[in-house]
């Protein structure tokens, strides 16, 4: 049983990274004759809180700190708001009018927890649900060492109405983000800390052990528990069970070689206090996941709603300079507001650029990375409709740029179906996603 | 079973003397009297705004079908029961019914509600199955092992939500990315707590510093002189080499120099790496402070301890082609601060007043770990005791060491399965490790990641394991920790739940130092208080709140790696609550007390004269000060303000969640934002009341707003950070910031804002369904004279909710009215209060048992 699965994914492995030559274990991997051109395909969910800035002129033209890059659907121009993005004009698309109809009710700033899930929460379903990156993950996550990889900047899982984390397991089953740079490292280029790779493979084998008398004891446990407790303590069984599967997983990873990592520049050390730096070394974190071929499918979220508990708080304090905290930005009419679009605009168009200007078979990562970045709510009004939304790069798999797309009125359609789509463009074929009734066609070739 | 009955009797007997319905004496025959007298009571008061046409507040009352023992809707149900009792429902300008009528539909709720209760009762129980909160963990692994080691750094954060405890089951779940952490954090602990049997190399260093001649700042060699920013006010010692795990020790000789009118300084230790605060890098732990009142002629040696693993160091790095090895800074704090440090700065590198203020003398300080007086360290012979048995026995003593250690850690006996179970997973670990030592690490590192350790459950529904949830839940509750030797030996001797044995643990409880931690723990959460750190304080308009870095690429931001003003603000508010408690007081001080708890910054702050030192102590006030109570400290006002003015929405929602224990819900979706609703006036200075005037007439506001912003307005006196300040400046005039060249002295810039700060605060309101109040003395008149129990009743609400680990719905609620009239018979004293909770059945959890 276990040869039989190692073999597929060895298989699945080899087309799946296979012509990722800049990758360094694969130069050595001596079995590549069989190689299929097959690069990775991506996918990221990112977010940003409070909103953006949508201003509007007296005259009716486009105002130049709206967070939209142009008034008119069609090809992009791009207004200061949005000019870190001009420079990769031809691989982001906008998209106006989309929403989660199950987030509508949440309310204020709680939407944000159903961005990469559109689950109901307030109606039809209790808790949330999985998440776009984790649907990809559960199919396809078995081609790389860590089938996602879940980012934040505050950390954990948060509570109803506010999340810390875009990425849910299932129902009831959130997955904590990791926001500590030296950490994520640590777990995504040194999973061994320091040992041979020989004692790691003893290691596991006997935690595989262990494990297995923890979940018979668990179940004898099981037993002797009140009904109302169960349910709770299937939570714990589940985990133990994912962690079996974790360890038969990562021996079977223990055959390919760690890669290296090109560390120059990248300060694990940094802090809130320094955002740009900050965010900056998350979105290189994340591209390094990517150019290893450690993972496929993650989420980040760069901002979290309701971060008056966190250093967060203060960002655009130490950014602009601005005086007050940088959830009232949203709130009032300075034009910081439209400079603190711009500056979260420079971030993600870092990130964009870094995976564009780095080949990857006949193009570059960008092509192979479907990236969607938005927020759960526009500005000011706590409306829980129309969500900024921006898409960009994955040309490679089926997708096309350059243009405004409106979606409002009659041409209304879930957002859910641009996952749908997002879904399909990295091999996980779903029928529907959330609430949705189709696909995005608009943004396929 | 005989001691649960007790219990019930004890409760019964306080039942039927003191609870009595209210007033009105209707038949309640339910359906009938639900279409005679609720239906048309509803028609015509209530359907208006809560009916088929409108739902202000998104509640409409139509629907209700009037079958409360069907057990829907009951939360609806309770809610307008609340609003009648209270009269806030029919609001104060809409027809009120009479006294009678409103009675009589209040009794119907209430019994068709107490119906229901009886008799679900018995059916289902919400589960306070949960795990370990992060705070609970790190307390029951320092009980558990002894000694203090930081683990959970490396979990994922627990959940935080404004106003509530993050202690139930909704919150607290687990999942593989949890459980790989918790793994890691079991084996790091383990690690530490078997130590290998040879004696440890003993690592030492120690540093003297003379008295001779003056340096350049004025100050000998000795003498660390207050601190004022970059590379003033504290001395370092390097370390280059330290074991991996294991308790240090330092010992200083210090002593202070003190200038005429002071006779106190404060010295820190801190260790981690150095500490930059030119760029604002670095990491520390504080090892810990002394207060020094003995003069250099009579020096004195102070001794710390900690544990090495839990302090940062500097990791290798490379240096032009060089490797700097790894390091440790031990660096030396004077702390001193009079609320002053600000004001007596002529220039960004002036730091001559530290000759004029206190320092601290340090002669010598010695560094050694591991602390191996005895080997192996106790904490070692907990776990791995002595006995004849290791060598003659290997198997039963390793069984011993297990179940001893898994009798702990799950604080309950444990089954002979259980037992084996992790004997087997010893066996697989025995046949790698060398050592009974390590194979011993890895197995109980087990122990720590199983449900029994992770969980607080109810295990074998009989009366010894009552006994022992019981244990837990007392513990729990008043020290976030596991139970101590105490506490087990009553549950085993089952004599745990007689009330007169729980009321004396309590106290007991109460009275040790680990009480701290709950009061830290619960008074954060429930006044939701950590927020006031992260507002962003305008430094223009408040120059003097902060200490600011003068020179640098810092210059103007906060000056770290000291205790700041904030830093004693949430002290105060933590140290008040625990005060109340320590000193058994009535819960209503937190409305209004004759005492503050201060130090010397925080009195300056205020404006308390006659405090002195860093020490937060109980401090007497006057009717000038306008302090007492929690609605005037720092951490609640600064913390619902927006850093440059008062915030009345937040201090308002604050006052509704925190003190009457209201939920207020959060602005709807497509509502406009404050600023938003005053349209463009919001682009000009406006005052707030007119901000919020121009908010309340936006239809969509109104509804929520007119019950909310009155509750903020009596505030208005208060400052953005925390200071009494009746006179503001006129509407649209801009206050600038203090300006050196301008001003010249901080006197200057007191002149110049008495010219600006010329209008009077207006802070009357008309509260929702009560009189006009004008200014924060008659709100809390006010509060304390007509909103008592309400007050009360929500500490109890807060207290029994953190006790038990889960929200309370309508179903406690007859339960907590029987706790209020308990309080009032002790006259709302604290600890009265508690233990009363803890005696209370929904605490003890006997009404599971019933059939």
């Amino acid at each position: 049983m276990k040869q039989k699965s190692w073999h597929i994914n060895r298989r699945e492995f080899v087309r799946g990274g296979g012509a990722a030559l800049a990758l360094p274990f694969l130069q050595g991997m001596s079995w590549g004759k069989a190689m299929e051109k097959v690069l990775p395909k991506r996918m990221v969910v990112s977010y940003i809180a409070y909103g953006v800035y949508e201003p509007k002129t007296k005259d009716g033209s486009h105002h130049d700190w709206n967070w939209w890059p142009c008034k008119e659907t069609g090809p992009l121009t791009f207004n200061q708001s949005a000019l870190p993005f001009a420079p990769l004009k031809d691989s982001v698309s906008y998209l106006k009018g989309l929403e989660h109809a199950g987030g509508v009710g949440m309310g204020g700033h709680s939407s944000g927890d159903v961005f990469a899930t559109g689950a109901d929460m307030t109606v039809t379903e209790k808790t949330n649900n999985v998440s776009v990156d984790q649907v990809a993950a559960k199919l396809n996550g078995h081609q790389t060492r860590y089938p996602s990889l879940v980012l934040g900047t505050e950390g954990g899982t948060g509570s109803y109405g506010s999340a810390k984390t875009l990425s849910h397991y299932g129902p009831g089953r959130p997955i904590p983000s990791m926001h500590r740079p030296q950490e994520v490292f640590n777990r995504l280029f040194k999973p061994y800390s320091g040992r041979g790779v020989d004692q790691v493979r003893a290691d596991l084998k006997r935690e595989a052990s262990v494990l297995d008398l923890m979940l018979d004891d668990s179940k004898r446990l099981h037993r002797r528990l009140g009904k109302e407790d169960q349910g709770k303590v299937d939570e714990y069984f589940d985990s133990i069970r994912a962690l079996e599967k974790r360890v038969e997983r990562t021996s079977q990873w223990t055959h390919q070689p760690l890669p290296t990592v090109d560390t120059k520049g990248l300060n694990l050390e940094v802090s809130h206090k320094d955002p740009e730096e900050y965010t900056r070394c998350m979105y290189d974190l994340l591209y390094l996941a990517f150019q290893t071929d450690s993972t496929r499918f993650a989420t980040l979220m760069l901002e979290s709603e309701h971060s008056s508990g966190s250093e967060l708080w203060n960002y655009a304090n130490y950014v602009l300079g601005y005086k007050g905290a940088t959830h009232d930005i949203a709130h009032k009419r300075p034009t910081e507001s439209g400079q603190w679009d711009n500056w979260r605009a420079k971030q993600h168009a870092y990130f964009l650029e870094r995976l564009r200007n780095t080949p990857e078979g006949d193009s570059n990562m960008l092509d192979q990375t479907v990236v969607v970045w938005g927020s759960a709510h526009p500005h000011a009004s706590h409306s829980t409709k129309n969500y900024p939304i921006q898409v960009a790069g994955g040309k490679a798999l089926g997708f096309k740029h350059g243009n405004l797309h409106s979606f409002e009125g009659e041409k209304k359609v879930p957002l859910a179906n641009l996952f749908v789509s997002m879904l399909h463009a990295v091999d996980a074929p779903v029928k529907s996603f959330a609430d949705s009734t189709g696909m995005m066609n608009e943004l396929m070739t | 079973m005989s001691h649960f009955t007790w219990v019930r009797i004890f409760f019964a007997g306080v039942a039927t003397i003191t609870f009595l319905p209210i007033q009105g004496l209707v038949e309640a025959k339910t359906e009938s009297s639900f279409k005679k007298e609720v239906v048309p009571f509803f028609e015509e008061y209530c359907i208006r705004c809560h009916g088929p046409e409108k739902s202000k507040g998104q509640i409409s009352l139509h629907t209700l079908n009037g079958d409360l023992s069907s057990g829907h809707e009951l939360e609806r149900w309770e809610n307008v029961l609340d609003m009648l009792e209270s009269g806030e429902m029919p609001p104060a300008d809409e027809v009120q019914p009479n006294q009678t009528d409103r009675s009589v539909i209040a009794h119907w709720i209430n019994r068709g509600l107490r119906d229901y209760i009886n008799k679900a009762n018995k059916v289902t129980v919400a589960t306070t199955t949960r795990r370990l909160t992060n705070f609970e963990y790190q307390n029951t692994m320092r009980d558990l092992l002894g000694f203090e080691l930081e683990l959970v750094e490396n979990l994922p954060v627990d959940p935080d939500k404004p106003y509530h405890f993050n202690n139930n089951a909704k919150m607290m779940m687990i999942g593989p990315d949890q459980l790989v952490r918790y793994k890691e954090a079991a084996r790091k602990a383990m690690a530490s707590a078997i130590v290998d049997p040879e004696k440890p190399e003993i690592h030492r260093i120690s540093s003297k510093w003379g008295h001779g001649k003056p340096g350049k700042a004025g100050l000998s060699q000795a003498e660390i002189g207050v601190y004022q920013g970059p590379g003033v006010g504290r001395k370092t010692v390097g370390l280059k080499s330290w074991p991996k795990t294991g308790e240090f020790r330092i010992r200083v000789k210090a002593s202070g120099n003190f200038p005429p009118g002071f006779e106190e300084v404060a010295l820190r230790l801190v260790m981690g790496t150095d500490l930059r605060h030119d760029s604002g890098s670095g990491v520390y732990q504080e090892v810990g402070t002394v207060h020094l009142t003995n003069t250099s002629d009579q020096p004195e040696e102070f001794e710390f301890r900690g544990r090495i693993e839990n302090i940062p160091f500097q990791r290798a790095r490379a240096s032009r082609n060089k490797i700097i090895p790894p390091s440790i800074t031990i660096t030396a704090q004077n702390i001193f601060d009079n609320g002053e440090l600000n004001d007596h700065r002529k220039s960004g590198f002036d730091a001559s007043w530290s000759l004029q203020a206190p320092r601290v003398v340090l002669e010598s300080l010695e560094f050694e770990a591991p602390v191996a007086e005895v080997w192996p360290p106790a904490h070692h012979t907990r776990i791995l005791f002595k006995s004849s048995l290791r060598r003659a026995k290997p198997e039963e003593y390793a069984r011993e060491v297990i179940k001893r250690f898994m009798q702990r850690a799950f604080r309950r006996p444990v089954v002979r399965e259980e037992i084996d179970q992790y004997l087997r997973i010893y066996k697989i670990y025995d046949a790698e490790f060398g050592t009974l030592e390590g194979a011993m690490r890895e197995t109980l590192a087990m122990v720590l990641v199983s449900p029994q350790f992770l969980y607080h459950m109810t295990i074998d529904d009989d009366g010894t394991s009552k006994q022992y949830e019981l244990a837990s839940r007392l513990s729990y509750f008043l020290w976030g920790s596991m139970p101590d030797q105490e506490l087990f030996d009553l549950a085993a001797t089952g004599k745990l739940a007689e009330p007169a044995v729980i009321e004396a643990q309590v106290r007991r409880l109460l009275a040790d130092p680990r009480v701290l931690d709950f009061v830290e723990n619960f008074t954060t959460q429930w006044l939701s208080i950590a927020k006031m750190k992260t507002v962003n304080i305008n430094r223009d308009l408040f120059p003097r709140f902060l200490y600011t870095v003068h020179v640098g690429e810092r210059r103007g931001q906060e000056q770290l790696f000291r205790p700041t003003i904030r830093d004693y603000m949430h002290e105060e508010t933590v140290g008040f609550v625990g005060e109340l408690i320590r000193k058994n007081a009535s819960a209503l001080n937190i409305v209004d007390s004759k005492f503050a708890y201060l130090n010397e910054p925080l009195a300056v702050h205020y404006g308390v004269e006659g405090v002195r030192g860093l020490e937060l102590r109980s401090v007497g006030i006057k009717p000038e000060h306008r302090l007492g109570g929690l609605l005037t400290q720092g951490s609640v006002l600064v913390g619902n303000s927006t850093g440059s003015a008062p915030h009345p929405i937040y201090r308002a929602v604050w006052l509704r969640e925190a003190i009457l224990g209201d939920e207020v819900k959060p602005p709807p979706a497509e509502v406009p934002a404050l600023s938003d609703s005053a349209g463009d006036s919001a682009e000009e200075a406006i005052s707030i009341k007119n901000l919020l005037a121009l908010h309340r007439n936006n239809e969509s506001c109104r509804d929520c707003h007119v019950r909310l912003d009155p509750w903020g307005i009596p505030f208005e006196r208060y400052s953005s950070i925390g200071k009494y300040q009746p006179l503001v400046p006129k509407d649209k005039v801009r206050v600038r910031g203090f300006n050196p060249k301008q001003d010249q002295t901080l006197a200057g810039y007191q002149a110049y804002l008495k010219s600006v700060y010329t209008e009077e605060v207006e802070a009357s309101s008309r509260v929702p369904h009560g009189p006009a109040v004008d200014g924060m003395e008659e709100l809390k008149k006010y509060l304390l004279k007509d909103r008592k129990d309400e007050i009360v009743e929500n500490v109890l609400r807060r207290l029994l909710a953190y006790g038990i680990g889960r929200e309370l719905t309508y179903r406690d609620r007859f339960e907590v009215k029987k706790l209020l009239m308990l309080s009032e018979e002790v006259g709302y004293k604290l600890q009265e209060m508690i233990v009363s909770i803890c005696l209370s059945p929904t605490f003890i959890s006997i009404e599971n048992k019933e059939e």
